[in-house]
């Protein structure tokens, strides 16, 4: 049995490439292609829960069919690199990530993840699984900058992203409303050679 | 001296207007001769209607990593060929270019060389990328020496690899870097 190995945060590689370097394994979770025939329940039930669509998404919270989470799972685009989020214990489904290339000349990316298992909200999955999508970004898709933004009051959220090396970069001031407060947008991002210098 | 990106000394690239260009393309696409310069693929014939059909898929679907352009003269903005950036991989910043022009008249000239010059300062200076390939059958002497004017340098050739006539000729393969075609162009 071949013996895989975790890449480090190297954009060096020597002359060599390590070909066995499995870029989808973190140190919790792997990335794992989108199901739509199997994920679509899950997606779909994270979808009902309105506290995760309202830390994940910026639109109104509103409950969808398994169908209409197939079809969700069933896009693909030429610039989204998307993957479903699995542990590496038993192999569950526990959320999605993807990558959406803005500007191949520019090398920048936007980041979006969603942890849809309550179970495994603040134990670290997020943030592995954050981890290996920005090694995938700075290794394989040789981006220059990954961007993201978030709900400024997603504290677990902004910290997870500061584990994996995004920086706070600017707010967009009163860009949310939830429950009659008016809160703040947060932008962070991350650039290639900072990035390198994070540990894997 | 004019900066515009799509400008260059006797060329301009312009955008595609299938409904209009497709029977220009038709018609070059009857002279064997031009075909046989241009693919390695077995000559066919097609209606306007199809080549028309044709230029807007090859839009449609190759939206993401393909750049095709037509070239008008400077002169009289004559249509004379196209050029087109295809097969783009960002990640590894490479791309393919092919080049045609329609005319036998306009052989010869300069006008692909210098609408292949200005299709590599956009490849390098506008899309960013690191290389840029192309491919030239071994009987394009012409094409040879204009990609070689344009920057480009010999990097490897299949062998025999094609059958004109009952003889074989090479495909050869050609390539221009970044830092060569900034170096060529007095960039930093």
């Amino acid at each position: 049995m071949i013996t895989v190995q975790h890449t480090r945060n190297t954009l060096k590689s020597k002359g060599k490439l390590n070909m066995r370097a499995d870029l989808f394994r973190g140190a919790l979770v792997h990335l794992a292609a989108r199901n739509p025939d199997t994920d679509a329940e899950a997606v779909a039930r994270w979808e009902r829960d309105s506290e995760f669509h309202r830390l994940a998404h910026n639109d109104p919270a509103y409950p969808i069919l398994a169908k209409t989470a197939k079809q969700w799972l069933e896009e693909e685009s030429p610039n989204g690199f998307r993957f479903a989020i699995r542990t590496l214990a038993d192999d569950r489904l526990i959320g999605t990530i993807g990558l959406w290339v803005s500007s191949w000349t520019n090398g920048e990316a936007w980041a979006g993840i969603s942890i849809g298992e309550r179970d495994y909200w603040g134990n670290g999955y997020g943030t592995d699984a954050m981890k290996i999508i920005l090694r995938y970004g700075f290794t394989e898709l040789n981006l220059y900058r990954v961007s993201l933004d978030a709900l400024a009051s997603n504290a677990r959220a902004v910290r997870a992203y500061e584990k994996a090396g995004f920086v706070v970069e600017g707010y967009t001031r009163g860009a949310a409303k939830y429950d009659g407060q008016h809160g703040d947008e947060i932008y962070m991002g991350i650039l290639r050679e900072e990035w390198a210098k994070t540990t894997a | 001296m004019n900066n515009d990106l799509f400008t260059g000394q006797l060329v301009r690239l312009a955008a595609i207007n299938p409904e209009a260009d497709a029977a220009w393309f038709a018609r070059w696409d009857r002279d064997t001769e031009y075909i046989r310069l241009l693919d390695g693929a077995p000559f066919r014939l097609i209606t306007v209607k199809k080549v028309k059909e044709e230029i807007e898929k090859e839009i449609e679907e190759n939206a993401a990593n393909a750049c095709l352009f037509v070239v008008r003269t400077l002169a009289d903005d004559r249509l004379i060929g196209f050029v087109e950036l295809e097969g783009i991989r960002w990640p590894q910043g490479d791309t393919f270019v092919g080049i045609g022009l329609g005319d036998r008249d306009d052989w010869g000239k300069g006008y692909g060389t210098d609408a292949m010059k200005i299709v590599l300062r956009y490849a390098f200076t506008e899309l960013n990328l690191q290389r840029v390939s192309l491919d030239v059958f071994g009987y394009n002497e012409r094409a040879l020496r204009s990609y070689q004017k344009a920057g480009f340098v010999i990097e490897g050739r299949q062998r025999q690899l094609l059958l004109r006539n009952g003889q074989r000729f090479d495909c050869i393969y050609m390539g221009v870097l970044r830092n060569e075609w900034l170096a060529m162009n007095n960039f930093q």
